[in-house]
C-alpha cells in the first residue's frame, strides 16, 4: 500500500493540534501569570520490508511549558505580588487540593485569608494558609523575601516560594494552577533566589509576534501537507487510467 | 479543530476588558471612584496524553503530556482601592476621606450603603444628605440660621449659629471599614453595599487607628490613571485583533482541508 497520503495526513493532524495550542497561547496573551505551551513533534518510524520502504510519520509527542519569566507590570495595588525568578506560589483550593501557580493577584476574604481571584488560599513557606488580622489589611508591606508585615503588628507571615524541578511533568488545571502528575504530593522545596515584587503582577509570557509567525507557518505547512495528499491522489488517478488503457 | 472556539473565548475576554476600561475612562472625573481591572484566567486543559503514562514494558514513563488549553475566561474584576487625589472645593459640606474607610449612608429602604463620595448637601429639613438625598449616618440635622459648619478631622460636626461665638456640637460622623473591600458590590450612584465576600462592616469613626481622617472642603478624585487606561485600551484592541487572526487562520485551514479531492 502506498503510504504517502497517510504521511501527509499525519502531518496535517499534528499541525491542527499545534494550531489549537497556539490559539490558546494567543487567547491568554493578557492572562496574568500565564505560561505559554509548545508542541513537540517527533517522527514515528514504521519498519518496511526493506530500508527504502521505511516510512516516517509525524506524531505530536508531547507539549512542554515555556517557563520563562513574564513581564512585570505595575498595578499599585498592595495585594498584587509578582515573582521575579523561578519560584512558584503554593495554593490550597476550596476542595483542599494543593496546587502551584504564578498568579499573585491576591485579595483578602471576609475571614482574613489571603486568597486568589477564585478563592484559593495562598500558602506560607510551611505550606499553611496565610491569614491576616483584620486591622492589618490595607496597609501590609511585602518585602522581596516575601515577608508580610504591617505597621504596629510587626512581621506577620512569609509567603512561600517553592522550587518545582520536575514542573514539565505537572498537569495543568486551568486558572493558572498546576498539580503534580498522577495525584502525587509535591515536596515543598523553598526557592531562595526568587524575589517578590509588591504592587505589580506578572504578565503572560506569551510573545504575540512569535505566536503570530508560528500561526502563519502552521498554516503554510498544513497547506503543503494537504497539497501533498492532492498530488498523491492525482498520481493514483493517472496510474489507474494508464493501466486501464493498456488492457 | 478547537482553535475557533479558543480564539472566540479570547475575543470575548478582550471585549470584557474594553468594557471595564471604558467604564474607568468614563468615570475619570467621578468623585471617589475606584478604577477596576478585568482579571483573566486560563480555562481548563484537555489532556490528550497523560504525563507519567508508561511508554514501555521496562517502566519508562512519558515525561510530558499533551495538554491543550481551551482558552481564557474573565475571572472577575478587581477594584483598585488606592487613595484618589484630593481636590479643594472650598465647599464646607464637601468631605474627603484621607485613608481607609467609607461613609455610611442610610438608604430609604432602611438598609445601609457605603461610599467614598463626600459631596454632601443639606436637605430642606436641614439634614446632611448625599447628592441623591439619602441620609448620611448617623443622621445629623443642622439647626436653622447656621452661619458656618466646621467638621474636624475625626468627624465631629460643629455649627456656629447666628451670632453665638461658641459652636454647637451636632454629632460625629460614622464610618465603616471592611476586611475585604474588594468584595463590596457597587450599586451605582457612587454607593456600594456589603456582601458575604466583603464581610460585615466594622463600625469606626474617622481618625481611629487604621481608619482615615476627614478633610473638610476637599473631595476625593477618582484614582483612574488615564495614561494607563489608554495604553491598556491599545493592547486590548491588538489582542482582540490577534484572536480574530487566529479564527481566520483556523477558517482558512478548514477551507484548505475542504479542497482535498
Amino acid at each position: 500500500m502506498d503510504n504517502s497520503s497517510y504521511v501527509a495526513l499525519s502531518a496535517a493532524t499534528a499541525l491542527r493540534r499545534d494550531l489549537d495550542v497556539t490559539a490558546n497561547n494567543i487567547a491568554n496573551a493578557s492572562t496574568n501569570g500565564f505560561k505559554g505551551e509548545r508542541v513537540v513533534f517527533e517522527s514515528y518510524l514504521q519498519d518496511g520490508a526493506t530500508v527504502e520502504e521505511n516510512t516516517n510519520f509525524v506524531i505530536d509527542k508531547g507539549s512542554y511549558l515555556d517557563e520563562s519569566q513574564g513581564g512585570i507590570s505595575q498595578t499599585g495595588n498592595p495585594l498584587d505580588i509578582a515573582i521575579q525568578g523561578k519560584g512558584w506560589f503554593g495554593y490550597r483550593t476550596a476542595e483542599g487540593q494543593m496546587t502551584f501557580g504564578r498568579d499573585g493577584r491576591l485579595a483578602v476574604d471576609a475571614q482574613g485569608n489571603l486568597v486568589t481571584m477564585t478563592g484559593a488560599q495562598i500558602l506560607d513557606e510551611g505550606g499553611q494558609p496565610l491569614v491576616l488580622p483584620p486591622d492589618a489589611v490595607g496597609q501590609v508591606e511585602i518585602d522581596p523575601q516575601g515577608n508580610i508585615s504591617a505597621p504596629g503588628a510587626g512581621n506577620l507571615a512569609r509567603i512561600g516560594l517553592f522550587d518545582l524541578p520536575d514542573l514539565q511533568s505537572y498537569e495543568r488545571l486551568g486558572g493558572g494552577m498546576f498539580i503534580p502528575p498522577n495525584g502525587g504530593e509535591a515536596e515543598l522545596v523553598p526557592e531562595v533566589r526568587s524575589r517578590v515584587v509588591q504592587g505589580a503582577i506578572e504578565s503572560s509570557n506569551v510573545q504575540p509576534i512569535v505566536e503570530m509567525t508560528r500561526m502563519m507557518s502552521i498554516q503554510r505547512a498544513y497547506e503543503q501537507a494537504v497539497k501533498l495528499i492532492g498530488t498523491d491522489d492525482e498520481l493514483r488517478q493517472q496510474t489507474i487510467r494508464r493501466l486501464g488503457q493498456i488492457t | 479543530m478547537k482553535a475557533l472556539g479558543i480564539a472566540a473565548t479570547g475575543m470575548q475576554a478582550q471585549q470584557t476588558n474594553v468594557d471595564v476600561i471604558s467604564n474607568n475612562i468614563a468615570n475619570a472625573n467621578t468623585t471617589g471612584f475606584k478604577s477596576s481591572r478585568a482579571a483573566f484566567q486560563d480555562l481548563v486543559y484537555q489532556t490528550m496524553q497523560r504525563e507519567g503514562a508508561l511508554t514501555s514494558e521496562q517502566g519508562t514513563a512519558r515525561p510530558t503530556g499533551i495538554d491543550v488549553g481551551l482558552g481564557v475566561q474573565a475571572a472577575g474584576t478587581v477594584r483598585l482601592n488606592t487613595q484618589g487625589g484630593l481636590i479643594a472645593t472650598e465647599n464646607q459640606l464637601d468631605l474627603a476621606i484621607d485613608g481607609r474607610g467609607y461613609f455610611s449612608v442610610n438608604l430609604p429602604d432602611g438598609t445601609q450603603a457605603y461610599t467614598r463620595d463626600g459631596s454632601f448637601q443639606l436637605s430642606a429639613e436641614g439634614q446632611i444628605v448625599t447628592l441623591q438625598g439619602f441620609e448620611v449616618d448617623p443622621g445629623i440635622t443642622v439647626p436653622e440660621n447656621t452661619v458656618n459648619i466646621e467638621i474636624s478631622e475625626n468627624g465631629t460636626i460643629m455649627a456656629y449659629v447666628e451670632a453665638d461665638p461658641a459652636p454647637v456640637e451636632l454629632g460625629r460622623l460614622n464610618m465603616a471599614t471592611f476586611t475585604n473591600e474588594g468584595g463590596l458590590k457597587p450599586l451605582g450612584d457612587n454607593l456600594m453595599i456589603a456582601t458575604t465576600a466583603s464581610g460585615d462592616p466594622l463600625a469606626a469613626n474617622p481618625g481611629d487607628p487604621g481608619v482615615g481622617i476627614l478633610r473638610q472642603g476637599y473631595l476625593e478624585g477618582s484614582n483612574v490613571n488615564i495614561i494607563q487606561q489608554i495604553t491598556d485600551l491599545i493592547s486590548a484592541q491588538r489582542a482582540y485583533e490577534m484572536n480574530s487572526k487566529a479564527i481566520e487562520t483556523a477558517d482558512q485551514m478548514m477551507s484548505t482541508a475542504n479542497q482535498i479531492k
